[in-house]
């Protein structure tokens, strides 16, 4: 009960003041804006954010970027449910049965239930993270370097791995990171790496640059070359808005289901949220009895319920390993990790001693964030909607307007502006390639993170590589790290081989 | 018979193309030691042999629509047919568009220095509307000046230094 207490007196007290909750609530009403918006993620709005949160004090700041992220996977909801197109990733899944409710003239309660299901979600999954977080950090603090680099071997291997269809796309995603990642000023030694003599090179690659370059320049070549003759058509807000008995009858259980099958997937290193959303989907099919299910596919509530509470526990699940071991496990975590870097913070089992105000007034934020996001998303949804009437192309131009200042506001020079181009080349071929841009972003990110440790090992021990499998803890990562990327394949020849002896 | 080379497969040579100009660079990282042996040239060898064993493998990968794991007998291989269904799904690609939408990009790099942020920012925006084909270009252009103006002159009350044209600052 230390944490409640912590929560209570420092957390509260810390996420209660004003300037505090104008920033909790500039971050829910951006996400909510940034989510509703297709086109526009958490991952890019968060790195557009960097240089602007450099002069504000960290704990608003981050207290603003953790709103951005959750405050996404609210408004996400409302472009899958009212266009058909999903707002971010997370959403996939809601437009499937979303939009069909808004096709009978149900997008009220389709709505509705998305939000208030967020709302019991995320609130279920901060009450979780305030009970796990310390004790987590506390077990995490007797990892040493050893650990610590076999963790993030585990992370590597998840994300690339188990995202995306096929592993060897996100192996290449993850070592183009990791390449990325190694340029300019190697910490230990001083000695600059793969610069090829170019001075702007030296302090590496900002990682605003690459979020930009990947997540919306990419995604606007890619939409100029391919999707010009697509056209969304909005669904109106007719009929009655509120959810009737039986709505509510119906989605309180995938509600809970959504947020069980949410948050422990966020606390993964094979994070995201798109998984979870789509495992809450067929859970709550297979859960439907033969009535409900023939449903499936015309508007059933069940399957807005589930996966939008499972997104927003998800959500609130990467902020377990984030903020107690300094890991990220989706693209809007490893930014928000350089968030903390940018203040010379370290995420990680030390933060709740060395910053305690900070973690418990983030924690005690997303409490209230939550509920300023079902404020925002209920009675204000007819405002977002209108957001949905920006032309495409205008709103296109509007973010690579954007993107080109953030990279830019950098350093004032034009190199940023060439490399974002070059990224962004690289994004639309990933996107073109159907290679997953997770594994890059994490890469890039914990890349150095887990050199840094390895050497540390390595130095502690004598040089002495068989450590990380005489530690125990070790090798038991290790193991869980070899039976990720061995298991799949098997099972999927297995598969073959019973399929084809039948 | 020569068989047509795949995108994925030009992609594959580019990975391992980059693969071996970072090799070649590594030559150029000073080597010391380091403690116990691991010096600055260790983690950038493991990036490099992963990237070219890696990019082989998607070079050598001969895809089929039941995944990787399938068991092709001599000479089957259905990649091409896939790649056409997938192609059909995709949609045609409009290059014009890709080079209007670079093109934009390119020459707001090229002219943000010169004109300032305003007017490079409002014939980008303008060209990314174009390369998305919008319907209605004179409004867009309008529009584009008028956000590049506005984000130009918030961005400066928060004190971010973007470049101007004149010297009052009012572009």
């Amino acid at each position: 009960m230390e944490s409640l207490n912590a929560l209570f007196s420092l957390g509260f007290a810390t996420a209660l003041t004003p300037a505090n909750l104008l920033w909790a609530l500039l971050g829910c009403t951006l996400g909510t804006a940034i989510g509703v918006l297709p086109g526009v993620g958490p991952a890019v709005t968060v790195a557009l954010l960097l240089p602007v949160t450099q002069s504000v004090d960290p704990t608003g700041a981050l207290i603003m970027l953790a709103g951005v992220y959750y405050g996404a996977m609210f408004g996400g909801s409302t472009t899958s449910i009212l266009l058909n197109t999903p707002g971010e990733a997370g959403s996939i899944v809601s437009a499937l049965e979303g939009n069909k409710m808004a096709k009978m003239g149900r997008a009220g309660p389709a709505l509705s239930t998305a939000a208030i299901g967020s709302f019991v979600a995320g609130s279920i999954a901060t009450v979780l993270l305030t009970l796990l977080a310390p004790v987590i950090a506390g077990f995490a603090l007797q990892l040493g370097p050893v650990e610590t680099f076999s963790l993030m071997m585990l992370t590597f291997a998840a994300v690339s791995a188990v995202l995306g269809n096929s592993p060897l796309k996100g192996f290449i995603a993850l070592l183009l990171g990791l390449a990325m990642g190694l340029i300019g000023i190697e910490g230990q030694s001083g000695q600059s790496r793969f610069t090829f003599g170019l001075l702007p090179l030296i302090d590496g690659i900002d990682i605003v640059v690459v979020a930009m370059g990947l997540f919306a320049v990419g995604e606007t070549l890619y939409t100029a070359t391919y999707e010009n003759k697509i056209a969304g058509r909005i669904e109106s807000l007719k009929g009655s808005f509120w959810m009737s008995k039986d709505d509510w009858k119906r989605s309180w259980k995938p509600w809970l289901r959504g947020t069980a099958i949410g948050f422990p997937f966020g606390t993964l290193p094979a994070g995201g949220t798109e998984m979870p959303t789509f495992l809450s989907y067929s859970a709550e099919r297979k859960l439907a009895d033969e009535k409900t299910r023939k449903q499936f596919g015309k508007g059933a509530i069940e399957g807005v319920a589930g996966p939008e509470a499972a997104n927003n526990a998800a959500v609130t699940g990467t902020l377990v390993p984030l903020l107690t071991l300094g890991i990220p496990t989706s693209a809007t975590a490893a930014i928000m990790l350089s968030a903390f870097q940018q203040y010379n913070i370290v995420p990680g089992p030390l933060l709740f001693d060395t910053n305690p105000e900070l973690v418990w007034g983030l924690i005690a934020s997303l409490y209230i964030g939550n509920v300023m996001l079902l404020v925002l998303n209920l009675p204000l949804v007819g405002l977002w909607v209108q957001f949905l009437k920006v032309p495409r192309p205008l709103l296109y131009g509007g973010i690579i307007v954007l993107a080109t200042m953030g990279a830019y506001a950098l350093r004032q020079s034009w190199f940023d502006l060439m490399l974002l181009y070059i990224i962004g080349v690289l994004g639309f071929l990933m996107r073109r390639f159907d290679f997953p841009v997770v594994p890059l972003v994490v890469g890039l990110i914990v890349g150095p993170m887990a050199e840094k440790h390895f050497r540390r090992a390595m130095s502690i021990n004598e040089g002495d590589l068989t450590v990380f499998l005489t530690h125990p803890i070790s090798l038991l990562i290790l193991l869980v790290t070899a039976a990720i990327l061995v298991l799949p394949p098997l099972m999927k020849r297995r598969q073959v081989l019973l399929d084809s002896a039948r | 018979m020569i068989k047509r080379v795949t995108g994925e497969q030009l992609l594959a040579i580019g990975i391992i193309l980059i693969g071996l100009v970072m090799a070649w660079q590594i030559g150029d990282i000073p080597e010391e030691a380091g403690y116990a042996g691991i010096g600055p040239r260790f983690f950038p060898s493991l990036v490099v042999a992963g990237l070219i064993v890696a990019g082989g493998a998607l070079l050598m990968q001969r895809r089929h629509r039941n995944g990787p794991d399938t068991i092709l007998s001599d000479g089957e291989d259905d990649t091409e047919q896939l790649e056409a269904e997938e192609a059909a799904a995709r949609g045609e690609a409009n290059w014009n568009m890709f080079i209007i939408a670079s093109g934009s990009l390119l020459a707001h790099m090229a002219l943000i220095g010169i004109v300032g942020f305003t007017l490079a920012g409002t014939f980008l925006c303008f060209g990314i509307c174009r390369a998305l084909e919008t319907r209605r270009p004179a409004l867009d252009l309008v529009l584009s000046f008028l956000l590049a103006l506005g984000l130009f002159h918030l961005f400066k009350t928060l004190g971010l230094n973007l470049p101007a044209l004149l010297p009052g600052g009012v572009l």
